[in-house]
Parts: C-alpha cells; sequence; structure tokens
C-alpha cells in the first residue's frame, strides 16, 4: 500500500470513500421515485455550471452547485406546476445542461476544452485538501439530512398521492431531494466525472436491494456498498494507473451484475429447496362452470 | 358536524364534468358508501374530498372546516385504490404501516413507543402480524391491500376513506376486512367507502350514495345484498373469533 503514502493518493481515497458513502442515501429515493437518470440530468446541466466557473474564474465546484440547485428548483417546478412529463424535462436537461457547457466553455475559449474533461470523466488525483474538505462536508450534510428524514422522504417517494393526504409537506420534500441530489452531483464531479455521477448515485442501491427486504436495510446496505465500491475503485485504480472514476464505475456494474445473478439463482434454489408456492395471483373475475355440474368435457380435444 | 360535507362538488377533467354538483354529508361514526358503475365519478369524488384533485365548484368541509384550510390529516385514515405491484426500492409491510404514523411525529424525530404500538396493533388487526417485516412485493395481492388499510388504521383516524378497498381481493378476506373495519365503525370511526359492488361490508353501512354520470341519484338505505351473500349458509369469517388459522382464513393459502 505504499502508494498511499503519496498525500493526492490519501485526497483521492478520502473524497472517493465520502462520495461512495454519501450518494447512495440520496440514490435509494431516487430508485423508488424512477428517477434514475435525474443525477445524470443534473449531471449534464452541471457542465454549464463547470463552464460559467471558467468564463467567471470562479471555483467551478460552487458555480456547478448553484447552477444544478437552480436547475433542480426549475426542474421540480417544472414537474408539479406543468403538464411536462418527466422524460420530457429530463431530455431537455440532457440537450439544455451539454449545450450550455459547449457553448459557454467556447466563449471562454482560453481555458480550453481540455479543462473541461477532467470534469466530465473526473479528475480525484488533482484535488487539493480545500477541495476534500468540501466534499467530506458537502456529502456529510446530505448524508445526515436523508438518514434523519428516511420515513418522510421514503413515503413520498413511494406514494405521492398517499404522502400528500396524510398531510407530508410534499412539495417541500421533493425539493429537498432535487436539491441534495445537486449538492451530491456538484461535489462528487472530481470523484467520478459529470458523465458518470449517477453511477454512484444508483449502483450501489440497485445492488442491495436485491437482497434487502426493508428500505431502511436497503438505505444502510447501499451506502455500505457504496463505499466499498469506492474504495475498491481506487485501489484499482492506483494498481493499474487507470482513471478513478471509470474504474469505479466498471466495478460497481460488476457487482450489480455479479449480484443480479446470485440474487436470481439464490431465488430459485429457495424456492424449490422450500417448496415455497408462489404469490397467489388475483383471483379470476369470471365464473368457471362447474366440471362436476356441467358435466361434460366441451373444449377438450380428443385424440 | 359532520365529518365531510361536500356542497355542489364540482369536478372536470379538461372541461368535461365528471363530478357533477354532489352534496355529500358523512356524520360522526357513520358508514356510507359511494357506489356507482365505472365512471361514474365515485373514485374522482373521493378524490377530491382528500384534496388530491381540485374543485371546479362547490365546497368541501372536514370537520368543519374548508378543506384548503384544513390540516389536521392525522385524523382522516385514506385507503387509495391498489396500483398494480409494488415496485423499486423493498420496503417491509411494517414500513409500510409506518407511514401511517408520520402525521403524528415530528418531521426528523424518531419513532416513539406509541408509534410502534400502533403499527403493530393494526398489523395483528388485518392479520399480517407475522408478515411484518416481509417485503410487501413478495405478498399477495389482497395481502398488499390490507397492508394499505393497516396503514390507514395505524394512523387512528375519525374517519376511513376507503377507494375500492376490495378490488382483485377474494371473498374470505373482503369478510375478514369488513369485520375489520366494522370494529373500527363500532368503536366510533366514520367511513366512506367507494365500491362498485355489495360485498360482506354492506350490512355495516349506514347509508348508500349512489352516482351516476357524476350526479348523485340515491342517498339513502345501502342496497341489499342479493345472490351469495344473501345465501343463510354464506359465512362470514371474523379474524378475531379463530386465532389459529389465520393465514388459512386470510385465504394464505
Amino acid at each position: 500500500m505504499s502508494i498511499f503514502s503519496y498525500e493526492f493518493m490519501q485526497r483521492a481515497l478520502i473524497s472517493a470513500l465520502v462520495v461512495g458513502l454519501c450518494a447512495p442515501a440520496v440514490g435509494v429515493f431516487l430508485v423508488q421515485k424512477r428517477l434514475a437518470l435525474i443525477g445524470d440530468g443534473l449531471g449534464h446541466i452541471a457542465l454549464t455550471g463547470v463552464a460559467i466557473g471558467f468564463l467567471t474564474g470562479g471555483s467551478p465546484m460552487w458555480t456547478t452547485l448553484a447552477t444544478t440547485v437552480v436547475a433542480s428548483i426549475a426542474m421540480e417546478l417544472l414537474r408539479s406546476h406543468s403538464k411536462t412529463s418527466g422524460d420530457v424535462a429530463l431530455a431537455m436537461m440532457f440537450y439544455g445542461g451539454i449545450a450550455g457547457g459547449v457553448y459557454l466553455t467556447g466563449i471562454a475559449s482560453d481555458k480550453g476544452v481540455a479543462n473541461l474533461q477532467q470534469y466530465l470523466f473526473g479528475s480525484l488525483l488533482t484535488a487539493g485538501w480545500d477541495e476534500v474538505w468540501t466534499i467530506a462536508v458537502g456529502g456529510a450534510a446530505v448524508a445526515l439530512l436523508m438518514l434523519v428524514l428516511r420515513p418522510w422522504m421514503s413515503a413520498v417517494a413511494t406514494d405521492e398521492q398517499y404522502a400528500r393526504v396524510a398531510g407530508l409537506p410534499v412539495a417541500g420534500l421533493n425539493l429537498l431531494l432535487l436539491m441534495t441530489t445537486a449538492v451530491v452531483v456538484s461535489v462528487s464531479m472530481r470523484a467520478v466525472g459529470l458523465l458518470l455521477v449517477s453511477a454512484l448515485l444508483v449502483i450501489p442501491v440497485v445492488t442491495v436491494q436485491q437482497f434487502t427486504r426493508s428500505f431502511r436495510a436497503t438505505m444502510y446496505g447501499g451506502m455500505a456498498a457504496g463505499f466499498l465500491i469506492a474504495g475498491a475503485g481506487i485501489l484499482a485504480s492506483a494498481v493499474q494507473d487507470v482513471p478513478p472514476g471509470a474504474t469505479i464505475v466498471l466495478i460497481g456494474v460488476a457487482c450489480f451484475v455479479a449480484t443480479a445473478a446470485v440474487a436470481s439463482l439464490a431465488r430459485g434454489l429457495r424456492r424449490t429447496r422450500r417448496g415455497h408456492l408462489p404469490p397467489e395471483g388475483e383471483p379470476l373475475e369470471v365464473e368457471l362452470p362447474r366440471t362436476e355440474a356441467s358435466g361434460g368435457p366441451q373444449a377438450t380435444p380428443k385424440g | 358536524m359532520p365529518v365531510i360535507a361536500t356542497r355542489g362538488a364540482t369536478v372536470s377533467y379538461g372541461g368535461r364534468a365528471v363530478v357533477r354538483g354532489v352534496d355529500l354529508a358523512v356524520e360522526p361514526g357513520e358508514a356510507v358508501a359511494v357506489m356507482g358503475a365505472n365512471g361514474s365519478g365515485k373514485s374522482t369524488l373521493i378524490k377530491a374530498v382528500v384534496g388530491l384533485v381540485p374543485l371546479a365548484s362547490g365546497a368541501i368541509e372536514l370537520f368543519g372546516v374548508p378543506q384548503r384550510r384544513f390540516r389536521d390529516w392525522k385524523r382522516i385514515g385514506y385507503v387509495p385504490q391498489r396500483t398494480g405491484a409494488a415496485s423499486g426500492v423493498p420496503a417491509t409491510a411494517a414500513e409500510v404501516v409506518a407511514q401511517g404514523r408520520l402525521g403524528h411525529r415530528l418531521l426528523g424525530l424518531p419513532q416513539r413507543r406509541g408509534d410502534r404500538d400502533a403499527v403493530a396493533q393494526s398489523l395483528d388487526e388485518v392479520g399480517l402480524a407475522d408478515h411484518a417485516h416481509c417485503a410487501v412485493d413478495t405478498l399477495s395481492g389482497g395481502q398488499q391491500q390490507r397492508v394499505l388499510i393497516a396503514r390507514a388504521l395505524a394512523t387512528e383516524p375519525d374517519v376511513l376513506i376507503m377507494d375500492e378497498p376490495t378490488v382483485g381481493v377474494d371473498a374470505q378476506t373482503q369478510a375478514a376486512l369488513a369485520a375489520v373495519v366494522a370494529d373500527r365503525i363500532d368503536a366510533g370511526c366514520a367511513v366512506l367507502l367507494v365500491t362498485h359492488e355489495l360485498g360482506p361490508l354492506t350490512h355495516r353501512l349506514d347509508r348508500a350514495v349512489v352516482l351516476a354520470d357524476g350526479r348523485l341519484v340515491h342517498d339513502g338505505a345501502p342496497p341489499r345484498p342479493v345472490g351469495e351473500h344473501a345465501d343463510p349458509r354464506h359465512q362470514h369469517a371474523h379474524p378475531h373469533s379463530n386465532g389459529e388459522s389465520t393465514d388459512d382464513l386470510w385465504g394464505g393459502k
């Protein structure tokens, strides 16, 4: 482990572990709301935020945070107050975000597109200590908020209509979820890059949910899985000298595929071994003719 | 003071009136069924009552308070129409039922003893105490419906509002659910129930209103059960009278 005597490797490891731990805490609600791609949408918007950073000379992380938070508020208002469907709004984010990023980078052409690339695909190794601190504080705040609000958030994510009748502050919680997603995207763009941000939000959650039965276990398990996947990704990338973001995501995808295979195998085994009956289906809405009463096989083919 | 009062309630979707000028009052402790054919507007009326669809005209009061200013939602236990299989992240039956207590809890504070007790008790009432830690999507359709009813019961409401709670539920489970709801009626809880068929709960209803084409065409005695349910040999199984084989009773096969 001599590579971790380098300070830049320590910084990379710490930021990746923090992001791996915190992203699934938000992602579990996104998966439940079927908004798994929203992280990617905000990631595209974040590109515009990075370009604004180039243009104004500000720190890209802060301009990204501001841009994605504004975009998430606009998204939520659009979603709740107009007839724009979720996927149309998402498509607009994808197109608008990329176009805005490229356009604004073009204006600030002295910084060059090469600079944009480190945000697209992540550049953990060049992060400074103050950036690591921002990631740690932002990630911890998000994770804490989601852990404390889990029952309310999951109620809104599962059944928004019921949550409204139960008197929960649905609009506020929806907005909070998108804003925390924006924070996660902004702080994790260094780790995995904007194009891969969604992976850390979603993969750990969908990996563990193959085995879990409760929402709580899925959330904690997802955070643990994210932590391990991010850690393993950093180790592997350091050993092989390849980009850490891509390595983390590839390990995550491999974990998901492996657990999905194992889970379906385990389900099959359990069913045959315990002789579990599958859950009963919906009752038939028709009355079947009684065989002893009707007294004849009307439809049985002979021969 | 009625628990639910609508005056001239009119709901329209895209300019077409689905509910037209419905006057309906549910008194405390009263059990009222809203009946009607598919598309008669009964579900829409219920959704308007709980504030999920806006009124085009008319007024709705809950516990004497105009619905727009009503904040005491924990007095209402709502059972929505079950929408297919549960999806996404798994959740246990106990977790879903615990949602019914959120209205009683302050945002961000942990469950208290009373919350846990209410969840356990309502799961027990619907006969799912043994399934508290099962993932909801591994339960059968009838069991999932019971989880939704348990969630409403856990709220300890003064009125239960149920949208077709017996759709897709086998006859045995329907009878058992009717017994659970009847217990709550006995305890003084009002019930507003949407249904399009006569079921085992019918004999406990105080009134039935019938909608046709969005208009109220009948408000009075509930229609009498006919056919199988009028058969004297037809048994309404009661879950508390038979503690041992609850699984079979509840249609667990």
